[in-house]
């Protein structure tokens, strides 16, 4: 019998990755432990329920390994498109490595740090420990094996970050490199920040990341994602957020880029009153594989949860929604909304859409919905008929369906005008629309 | 002078399915009114629908000329920059598309193909200002999305507005009339008596003799079973108001 071991090739470079570095001994284990359990897990298939929806072929087939070398040097304005307006605390990352050219973290105000995960490790070690967690899944597992850096944002308590955090990622190169960053949220009783974290790029590699958010009572976190990777590069992040009592987290997710991606999101809702609230837009065109899998998990009472995710599917896209509202035992005045809608814009396009409810507790207000349309042919020809061309009409009217999505998140200034950019972008670009 | 309109023997189905025009002959000059009747299911709406070039309708036979030049090639877009203006008998709610940014789209669309230069802002917002003065129509409705959550009169003052706006050379109106109180009529017949002009040509569908005394047409035809049945003047709908066009329709 032949078996096929997907992991040996990533032990192989786990190895060179480590051979003559100087770790300290507990990060050594912790990067151990993580490629040990990645060895017993191997990459998940679609024999998993969680996963059955989500071809990795692409992934798997020639594994993508780490980089031993940095990038070339990267030209600032590569990075112009993805950049927050106005001034922000910025860290960049280039092929899973620090940045400091293209980088301004800036002052920052007593009580914050926001460093690298590396340079974490050396000055501040007990911080940096606790970007170390004990669960996961395979893909983060691999990622605290390999991981070259990350960063670390840690707010104490009431301490309020006026300046948005800006951390982008940005993947090049067209050698099949993977790379592991790793970032660490931590948020203090009554803290506040608002974080944009992109994983951009514009080459093949895969971007493999690990986002790990604890928000204290009544902590405030607005977190935009945005991953417009290049059209052939891999995406791949586990986000688990914690939430404590009365804590608000506000989260988007844009998705437009990577020819295969998947970004999980499990949301602990731990303190009463918690709020957790999703908005998000995926928007596919091409051969692209893109899945957004979110587990609301409520476990004690009075926590609400709203997620509207909307999808834009043109070319042989195809999208996945999985959206799961845990009610655990008690959990009683638990208010969860959950909604998917996704416009096909060609009859090659496909939609996977599980919102799913899991409620074992009495006394909860829970509802989900789907929907998977088309362009409306009436609005259509009544956009023409007032002389506006099909080509415009169309853009028109897939413009207000995603854009619908930003006005109900009711973020505001440079983040909002950020998203709409981007969505601008895609329309009037690698959408095809324009 | 070139006449506006010229239809000639037009015969359309629905696509795939059954015959409804069954040979229009209409012919329309510059500065005219002209009003079609006839009861419902006869094939207003597809005449008007077929002229404005909806998909799902096929031209079986016939043409149709507008302003001389052969209308039926023409992309329904291109006919509407070009000054065809169908006015909607369901007019289409659009969530998520603002009413002032698609009428400005569709104002500056005709204007490029006009080769006039675009308004901007400014100018677009004092051009409506003085519109929505001469029709006595709020500016409400401005700021919804294009049609949504209007009321049936609110759509049909919509349309007229943008007819208004727009300043078309051939304005079909399909029953915008119907379904509106008094006050809403009134809008409705001085947005069209306002577009009256020597260069222009309005072709009105209606179930009703009431908006034909606000506005007074040069000439009432009947269309029953997709042909025009009977023709006559102005006097003519108030005969029909008599008579009825039932013994019409048999005829047909
Ligand atoms: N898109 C369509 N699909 C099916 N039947 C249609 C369609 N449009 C019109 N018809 C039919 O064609 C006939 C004429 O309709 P219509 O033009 O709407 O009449 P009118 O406007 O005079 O009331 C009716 O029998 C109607 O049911
Ligand atoms: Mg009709």
């Amino acid at each position: 019998m032949l078996i096929t071991d997907d992991s040996a090739p990533f032990q192989e470079a786990y190895r060179h990755l480590l051979a003559g570095t100087d770790q300290p001994d507990w990060l050594r284990s912790q990067r151990q432990a993580g490629m040990e359990r990645f060895t017993d897990l191997g990459f998940p298939t679609r024999r998993q329920e969680a996963w059955r929806f989500t071809d990795l072929e692409q992934l798997t087939a020639q594994p993508r390994l780490p980089s031993l070398d940095g990038a070339p040097p990267l030209p600032a304005d590569l990075l112009e498109p993805w950049r927050l307006a106005g001034k922000t605390h910025r860290l960049v990352l280039v092929n899973g490595r620090f940045e400091p050219a293209l980088s301004t973290i800036g002052t920052l105000p007593d009580g914050v740090w926001l460093a690298p995960l590396a340079e974490t490790v050396l000055r501040r070690p007990d911080v940096a420990a606790m970007a170390f967690g004990a669960d996961g899944n395979a893909f983060a597992f691999l990622n605290a094996a390999l991981f070259t850096d990350g960063a670390v944002l840690v707010l104490a308590p009431g301490t309020v970050l006026e300046m948005p955090v800006e951390i982008i990622h940005y993947s090049t190169g067209d050698t099949q490199v993977s790379a592991h960053p790793r970032l660490r949220v931590m948020l203090g009783d009554g803290a506040r920040a608002t974080l944009v974290e992109t994983a951009a790029g514009d080459g093949n590699g895969w971007t493999n990341a690990v986002i790990d958010v604890t928000l204290g009572a009544d902590a405030e976190l607005t977190h935009v994602h945005v991953q417009g990777e290049g059209a052939d590069a891999a995406h791949t992040s586990l986000l688990t957020a914690e939430l404590g009592s009365r804590a608000r987290y506000r989260t988007f997710a844009l998705i437009t880029g990577a020819s295969l991606s998947r970004r999980d999101m499990q949301v602990t809702l731990s303190g009463p009153g918690a709020v957790f609230t999703l908005h998000g837009a995926y928007l596919l065109d091409g051969g692209q594989e893109a899945t957004l899998a979110v587990r609301a998990d409520h476990k004690v009472p009075d926590c609400r949860t709203e997620e509207v995710v909307k999808g834009v599917l043109q070319g042989a896209a195809h999208g996945v929604f999985l959206g799961t509202v845990a009610v655990r035992p008690g959990a009683d005045g638990t208010d969860a909304r959950q909604l998917n809608r996704n416009l096909l814009l060609s009859p090659s396009t496909r939609v996977d859409t599980k919102p799913e409810l899991e409620i074992f507790a009495d006394d909860v207000k829970c509802s989900h919905g789907a929907t998977v349309g088309s362009l409306d042919e009436a609005a259509l020809f009544y956009l023409q008929a007032r002389g506006i061309d099909p080509v415009t009409a169309r853009s028109m009217l897939v413009a207000a369906f995603a854009a619908e999505v930003i006005d109900a998140a009711g973020l505001e200034g440079e983040v909002e005008a950020l998203l709409r950019r981007h969505l601008a972008r895609w329309l009037g670009g690698e959408g095809g629309l324009g | 002078m070139v006449n506006i309109l010229e239809v000639r023997d037009l015969r359309a189905r629905i696509t795939g399915g059954r015959e409804v025009l069954k040979g229009i002959d209409l012919t329309v000059a510059p500065g005219e009114v002209h009003a079609i009747m006839g009861p419902n299911g006869a094939g207003k709406s597809t005449l008007s629908s077929v002229l404005a070039g909806k998909p799902g309708y096929e031209v079986t036979a016939g043409s149709v000329l507008y302003k001389g030049v052969d209308l039926l090639s023409m992309p329904p877009d291109e006919r509407a920059r070009e000054g065809v203006f169908l006015a909607f008998q369901y007019p289409v709610e659009i969530p998520g598309v603002n009413n002032m940014y698609f009428l400005r789209a569709a104002l500056n669309a005709g204007r490029r193909q006009r080769g006039q230069p675009e308004l901007d802002a400014q100018q677009f917002l004092k051009a409506v200002k003085e519109k929505l003065k001469l029709l006595d129509i709020g500016d409400d409705l401005l700021r919804r999305a294009v049609n949504v959550g209007f009321s049936g009169g609110e759509k049909k003052r919509n349309e007229i507005f943008q007819m208004a706006m727009l300043e078309p050379n051939l304005a079909l109106l399909d029953e915008t009339d119907s379904g509106l109180d008094i006050d809403a009529l009134r809008t409705v017949s001085d947005g069209v008596n306002r577009l009256r002009d020597p260069g222009r040509a309005i072709v009105l569908v209606t179930h009703y003799q009431r908006l034909l005394d606000y506005v007074v047409p040069d000439h009432v035809h009947v269309l029953a079973d997709g042909r025009i049945v009977a023709s006559g003047d102005k006097h003519f709908a108030a005969e029909l108001e008599r008579t009825g066009y039932a013994h019409l329709c048999d005829a047909a």
